[in-house]
């Protein structure tokens, strides 16, 4: 009974003593303190419904004892509870025979099998015979409700899990019961499929296998499967994952929960995007042009010939590209080997279409993930989260809803946040520095949302909410808000290990550790353990292109980077890719940008390499190898290393595992970090960094960059991301890759009006940097004299993010 | 032994009690101007607290004690519980049919003294007629200024929103009906929280049944303490039983409580049709436990001395069963109706009341066999722990354990008819 | 403001029931009802109607739809004929009535006739004990209703052919003992099988004919 302290409390579970948190669900109490409840549909991250009943205890009242359930009874001072009375055994086994009386006897065809909480609780349990002998209901089985999900509704215990994490969790309610009493069944409504970018989730927190996804069904069974935790690499959240092979091919990725990042939760294209790894079409073997075609090659004569190329140029007339889809290992050697063994300073993880690498790596004060539960109030002003990082976006849904957290979103059109939206601002491209300005002032309309953010704690997740506005305005509002009372800032952009590769130096104006290259003392330290590095300052990747253009770069080497179709400006990518003297790729498929190169290295992708990977928080993970390259593929940093050598330079690498300790010698911001910190135990959760023992050099503090709207005649074009678009991890993954949006340029009704066109028509629409043939379609949410066309579709690729757009209409050809 | 506090206007104005004239010509909206004018929100509900008045609805708990329970905040909402779908019961439907403006003025009365400014009467969709005169009442109502703004220049708002259900019998349940009311299937929530902490929105909500906000005119114009001095002491002013059934004179009576059962079988309602033999009857609805002539006839009619035989008055439903009555048919009758009313959430509620359907059903086609009396009993303890009284539930509503009842009562009291029935009657020799 | 394609009558009565609430989502019942009498009952496209108007997903209104009895996803006759067959009813001889009343229309229990003029189905308590056995027609409820008189109600449907279902009419015509006394009869009633109510428009006066 006694209180040991504000926030434990003591009660008294099958007769012993236990203390526990205050207001805890007694189910998780229970489990906590060693003693399962079996149940159904209480998951941890949902709120309890005491639907399925499973989990009934017995609790002492003063009006004697009542059966309840657990998981919707907080723990209370005093409590008293028998989990396993022969009441409530009595009634759990009752249950578990209700449930299986109309329970199809599947298992030998169900994917659910041996990691079924049905199966499991039943042995543990359950009756043992059934005393059923009545007609079970049936239902037509299973029905398909989505491109990637089907449902046998025979199976389905109505456990509202499915149900509750669409209108709960994801905000996407396309799945709900229907139907009353015997015949109730889980169900999406005729040719509205469960299309969610999350639909993944609910066959994972299924207990049964009521549903199941298309990409898994019949392919293994869990007592074949060999397992690894590692991070997903489709987004910068660094989701936790569960990595699962049969017979070494990946068939399967499940989400791990881990609290400070995705809480179990994972997207569609985390989930289902492990397809490209089995990829028929990934590159196996060293490619060399000879005679304009490629021919495969050996390591050997390819590696050679690599060198003898890169070492007869000049080193400040080759640059590198990528290294933001590697693990921060391959990313450290690729920085290495571009400053010492090529000696250039032309490097960079990013390909003009994120923010400025110093901001994005070193911005303080630095909101974590967890930071968002905290938040009163939160600042949207970035790409729509729900498309670009879609597990952070399930986050800001979960403060807003759970904690209660205003949420103000700034976009030129609709996004996933607004219907949990307090506040939401629209505008058109371009002119964000106005619009930043009435905020700031809470001018007119402005003035509620100003208010809100003088209620703090205050978080500002801040990024490029199109391709074509510029990189600054993002530290314009990131500046505004570190003032803010509590104010932390969180700059976003996309790419796998972007923020890695930053911290690895990857960019002109960086420094293995969070470093500015700049800084003198961090270039002596360097130095010292590395020998010289250029001086000179390096060129970002426009003006790496722009220099291959015009002859002043003659050299490239690409990791894992794709400039023809992710730059900006495609054109200007193509030219300088053809104008090229030398192109190697690192690859993992024959990318746009391969096809042009010379010679082209297959590497180890996600899933087959080990190493360690920094998120958007400045969190490191631990990414593990489940399954070998296909072919003669090598691990990147190998490869940089064997070229090295042949070039005569030695980057001491000789296992992933060394690199690392090498990171920790010589980036400030990691020193003391080593693996074993997040292999195991609840350093499986990553660690922020810097360490004690560690320091963070640059502290970028964002200033207002005095920017001025910008305002067009015409169309301002809204070029922004979605989730499933023609990028490679999609294409070659053919579940996601059916996915793909149609393309079409997006004009509010009244916009198209006086443009003379109307939905459906086919235009042509241009920019200053390229052109696509696009239907018409119409969006009532978007900014007025705004078009939003989505980006890196087939169709859309070779627009290029230029601010303005023009359209004209397609006349029928008749004929 | 009948008073005539909620049909004495609609017996007296056979033609007419429904319209607004000869409500005001009978003393209606007296209570209100009443209460606006001279009494605070406290005094009001104080007059409910001394008259003891338990809730009509079937739960029958003290209304006063719940209207206690709102917490000090606002806004709070009051909702009218008119979703009467118990079988056997069609007193509320009377009521708001042939006196629907006593109804809209107790509901005045109640949001006045709980200091509610938006009130919904929950109609179930069925009863078409009657929601149109209430729908009728309460515009005629905010024409003669009893409801909108400055009621009465009182300076105390309320606006009132009808509201039709579609056809769910567990609407009828608070919270369900709350979750109806939302827009969403009408499922019963986990209590606690109460509705009267976080009801309908997630505000405090006060939920009461159309019979019991009727008699507010009265108890508000002659005093609590008047209503209370009727009848016992528990089950305290009159109500409307609805009797049906095997009866020579069914309908609704208004009676003041502690009469016994055979008087109220055989003296008000005429006895049993056609000469014959009571066999049983149901005291409170389908979700009671029966009464049979050789135990129950000279118990008093009252809330608790049917407690205390292990039943229930309920919602004041009486069904009359006379000899000819096969009782397993009648008992998978109610059985039936409870497995198509679950909302389905819950496991032993969904599955179980079909289970004992799907069983009584079989018996009844004769294809019964032995251990299905065992059966029935185990099925049932699964839904409702121990059989006992009041019932224990492993559900989370007690539609469940509703559906036990006529189960529990048959192998009670008839236990060799279904015997007979599956083929486990011991033949007694010789 | 009504995004549905609604008579104006209809799109007016929908504003209005949106009003009465102070959430929005709570107007889905009654305007299930309004694109009941729009679309002659209530299907997919009445659904997403319900759900555009009110800004939920399709998904989330068939749940609601699909919850209570009285919306019919399901074409529905001209005649939509609920017999009782609870417990008091029962007692009453409701099974005789309902077999007959399916015999005499040709509809099996749950169905449509296959001229479209009647619908059939047996229902729950409609809280006219005291008059069992008892039957409503487009929601107008006719107490003490036998099977003999069932049959000749249904044969009077079919002959006169009212426009508005008058529960007065017909019980006067048919029915038998009642719960209580009604009082005057009435001549407002139904006409179609969706609880006739002013907020919904489908509350008519008729003829006793």
């Amino acid at each position: 009974m006694a209180e040991t302290g504000s926030d434990r409390i003591t009660i008294t579970m099958d007769g012993t003593e236990v203390e526990v948190p205050r207001g805890q669900l007694l189910i998780a109490a229970a489990e906590e303190a060693g003693t399962y409840i079996p149940r159904f549909c209480w998951h941890p991250r949902m709120k309890p419904v005491g639907m399925c009943r499973m989990c009934l205890v017995e609790i002492e009242t003063p009006r004697g004892r009542l059966l309840t359930t657990s998981c919707t009874t907080p723990v209370s001072d005093g409590l008293v509870v028998d989990t396993a009375s022969d009441v409530a055994v009595k009634a759990q086994e009752g249950v578990l025979e209700f449930l299986l009386i109309n329970h199809p006897l599947d298992c030998p065809v169900c994917d659910k099998g041996g990691e079924c909480p049905l199966q499991d609780q039943t042995l543990a349990y359950g009756p043992g015979e059934s005393r059923f002998v009545e007609p079970k209901r049936h239902f037509e089985k299973p029905i398909k409700i989505s491109e990637l999900i089907l449902l046998d509704r025979e199976r389905c215990i109505l456990c509202a899990r499915c149900t509750r994490f669409s209108s709960e969790v994801s905000g996407d309610p396309l799945l709900e019961f229907a139907e009353r009493g015997t015949v109730t069944q889980v169900l999406t409504f005729p040719d509205e499929p469960f299309a969610s970018y999350f639909s993944g989730n609910t066959v994972e927190i299924c207990p049964v296998g009521a549903l199941t996804a298309k990409p898994y069904r019949f392919r293994a069974r869990p007592w074949d499967l060999e397992a690894v935790e590692s991070v997903s690499l489709v987004d910068a959240v660094g989701s936790k994952v569960s990595v699962q092979s049969s017979q070494n091919e990946v068939v399967r990725i499940n989400g791990v929960d881990n609290g400070p990042t995705n809480q179990g939760w994972l997207s569609d294209k985390d989930r289902f995007s492990f397809e490209y790894i089995n990829s028929s079409q990934r590159l196996t073997v060293p490619l060399v042009r000879h005679n304009g075609e490629f021919e495969e090659s050996s390591w050997t004569e390819a590696l050679d010939l690599v060198a003898g190329k890169l070492g007869s140029m000049a080193g400040s007339a080759i640059a590198g590209l990528g290294g933001a889809r590697s693990t921060n290992e391959e990313a450290f050697a690729f920085g290495k080997f571009l400053r010492t063994v090529v000696v250039t300073p032309h490097i960079d993880a990013q390909l003009a279409d994120g923010l400025d690498p110093q901001f994005l790596a070193t911005a303080t004060p630095r909101a974590a993930i967890d930071d968002l539960d905290k938040a009163r109030t939160i600042l949207v002003w970035s790409a729509d989260l729900k498309e670009e990082l879609p597990v952070l976006y399930l986050r800001v849904r979960g403060a807003a809803t759970t904690h209660g957290a205003r949420i103000i979103v700034v976009h030129p059109r609709r996004t996933g946040l607004d219907d949990v939206a307090t506040h939401k601002i629209t505008y058109r491209p371009g002119r964000g520095p106005e619009v930043l300005r009435k905020l700031i002032a809470g001018d007119g309309t402005y003035a509620e949302a100003r208010a809100a953010l003088d209620d703090g704690p205050v978080v500002a997740i801040v990024g490029r909410p199109g391709l074509s506005e510029g990189p600054r305005l993002a530290e314009a509002v990131a500046a505004f808000a570190r003032d803010l009372p509590a104010g932390k800032i969180m700059p976003v952009t996309r790419r796998g290990n972007v923020y890695g590769a930053l911290d690895m130096g990857l960019a002109p104006t960086l420094l293995p550790g969070r470093v500015a290259a700049s800084s003198e003392q961090g270039r002596s330290r360097l130095e010292d353990v590395w020998g010289p590095v250029p001086e000179t300052a390096g060129k970002s990747a426009k003006g790496i292109l722009e220099g291959l253009e015009e002859g002043t770069i003659t050299g490239l080497v690409l990791l894992g980077s794709d400039p023809v179709r992710d730059f900006p400006d495609p054109g200007l990518a193509a030219r300088a890719l053809a104008g090229a003297e030398f192109v190697v790729s690192l690859d993992i498929f024959l990318s746009d940008s391969s096809h042009q190169a010379d010679v082209v290295l297959p590497v180890e992708s996600f899933a087959e390499v080990e190493g360690t990977v920094t998120n958007l928080e400045g969190r490191v993970q631990k990414v593990n190898r489940l399954v070998p390259g296909p072919g003669q593929s090598r691990p990147a940093w190998a490869v940089l290393d064997d070229l090295s050598r042949r070039m005569g330079g030695d980057l001491g690498a000789h296992s992933a595992e060394g690199i690392s300790k090498e990171i920790a010698t010589v980036a400030p911001a990691y020193r003391g970090f080593g693996w074993d910190m997040v292999d195991w135990g609840e350093g499986r959760e990553g660690v922020i960094l810097p360490l004690d023992e560690g320091e963070q050099p640059l502290q970028y503090v964002p200033v207002d960059p005095g920017l001025r709207s910008r305002s067009s005649a015409g169309l301002s074009l809204h070029l922004a991301r979605v989730l499933y678009d023609d990028g490679v991890q999609t294409r070659m993954s053919p579940s996601l890759a059916s996915l793909m949006p149609a393309a079409a340029v997006y004009l509010h009704p009244r916009d198209a009006r006086a443009l003379g066109v109307a939905e459906g028509d086919r235009v042509e629409a241009s920019t200053d940097l390229g052109d696509a043939e696009l239907v018409v379609a119409y969006d009532d949410s978007i900014a007025r004299r705004t078009a939003y066309v989505p980006a890196n579709l087939p169709e859309t690729a070779m627009l290029g993010a230029a601010p303005g757009l023009t359209i004209e209409r397609l006349e029928e050809v008749v004929g | 032994m009948s008073t005539s506090i909620l049909t004495g206007r609609m017996n007296a104005r056979p033609t007419d009690s429904h319209t607004l004239a000869a409500y005001e010509q009978t003393g209606g909206y007296v209570a209100l101007r009443k209460a606006l004018i001279e009494m605070d929100s406290a005094a009001v509900a104080a007059e409910v607290k001394a008259s003891n008045i338990r809730g009509r609805g079937g739960a029958n708990f003290p209304t006063g004690v719940k209207w206690g329970f709102l917490p000090p905040t606002f806004p709070r909402y009051l909702v009218v519980n008119g979703d009467e779908s118990e079988p056997g019961t069609f007193k509320d439907r009377q009521l708001l049919e042939r006196d629907p403006h006593q109804l809209v003025e107790g509901v005045i009365l109640a949001a006045y003294g709980l200091e509610v400014q938006q009130a919904f009467i929950y109609i179930r969709g069925e009863y078409a007629k009657p929601a149109r005169r209430v729908e009728r009442a309460i515009a005629d109502a905010y024409a003669a200024g009893y409801l909108g703004r400055d009621i009465l220049g009182s300076g105390f708002d309320l606006e009132i929103t009808l509201h039709l259900g579609a056809g769910a019998y567990i609407c009828g349940e608070e919270t369900a009906l709350l979750n109806s009311l939302e827009g969403k299937r009408g499922e019963p929530r986990i209590k606690p929280p109460f509705p009267a902490v976080e009801g309908l929105y997630a505000k405090p909500t006060i939920v009461n049944n159309v019979e019991t906000l009727s008699n507010l005119p009265w108890i508000v114009g002659k005093g609590g303490t008047t209503y209370a001095g009727l009848g016992p002491e528990t089950s305290a002013g009159t109500r409307i039983f609805s009797v049906s059934g095997h009866v020579n004179n069914p309908g609704n009576f208004e009676v003041v409580m502690g009469l016994t059962w055979r008087e109220l079988i055989f003296d008000l309602c005429g006895g049993i049709a056609g000469g014959r033999d009571l066999k049983c009857w149901i005291p409170g609805g389908a979700s009671a436990p029966w009464f049979v002539p050789e135990l129950h006839l000279d118990i008093p009619v009252t809330i608790d001395d049917t407690a205390a035989e292990a039943s229930m008055l309920g919602s004041g439903a009486v069904v009359v069963m006379d000899e000819s009555t096969n009782v397993v048919g009648a008992a998978h009758r109610i059985v039936r109706f409870f497995s198509h009313e679950s909302c389905g959430q819950c496991t032993p509620c969904r599955e179980g009341t079909t289970w004992l359907e799907n069983v009584l059903a079989r018996i009844l086609d004769g294809r019964g066999r032995p251990a299905d009396v065992e059966l029935l009993l185990d099925v049932s303890d699964n839904i409702s722990p121990g059989l006992k009284w009041p019932p224990a539930q492993t559900t989370i509503c007690p539609l469940g354990p509703s559906a036990v009842s006529p189960i529990t009562s048959i192998l009670t009291h008839f236990r060799d008819e279904i015997d007979a029935m599956v083929g486990a009657l011991e033949v007694p020799v010789g | 403001m009504i995004s549905a394609d609604w008579s104006a009558a209809n799109k007016k009565r929908a504003e209005s029931l949106l009003a009465a609430y102070p959430e929005r989502r709570s107007a889905v019942m009654p305007l299930l009802y309004v694109a009941a009498l729009e679309h002659g009952y209530v299907s997919e496209q009445a659904q997403r109607d319900v759900a555009a108007i009110t800004g939920l997903t399709a998904a989330q209104v068939q749940a609601v739809a699909s919850f209570y009895t009285m919306y019919k996803r399901e074409e529905v006759g001209e005649y939509l004929i609920s017999v009782c067959t609870s417990i008091s009813c029962y007692l009453l001889g409701a099974d005789d009535v309902l077999m007959a009343i399916s015999q005499e229309t040709s509809t099996p229990d749950g169905e449509m006739s296959s001229d479209g003029m009647f619908s059939i189905e047996h229902v729950e308590c409609i809280g006219a004990c005291g008059g069992a056995p008892a039957l409503q027609v487009n929601y107008e409820l006719v107490e003490g209703v036998g099977p003999d008189k069932g049959r000749e109600l249904c044969r009077w449907l079919r002959d006169a052919r009212p426009g508005v279902v008058l529960g007065d009419e017909m019980q006067q015509l048919f029915g038998g003992r009642r719960s209580f006394d009604w009082g005057p009869a009435e001549d407002i009633g139904a006409t179609a099988p969706v609880p006739a109510l002013d907020a919904f428009g489908n509350a008519v006066r008729g003829h006793a004919k």
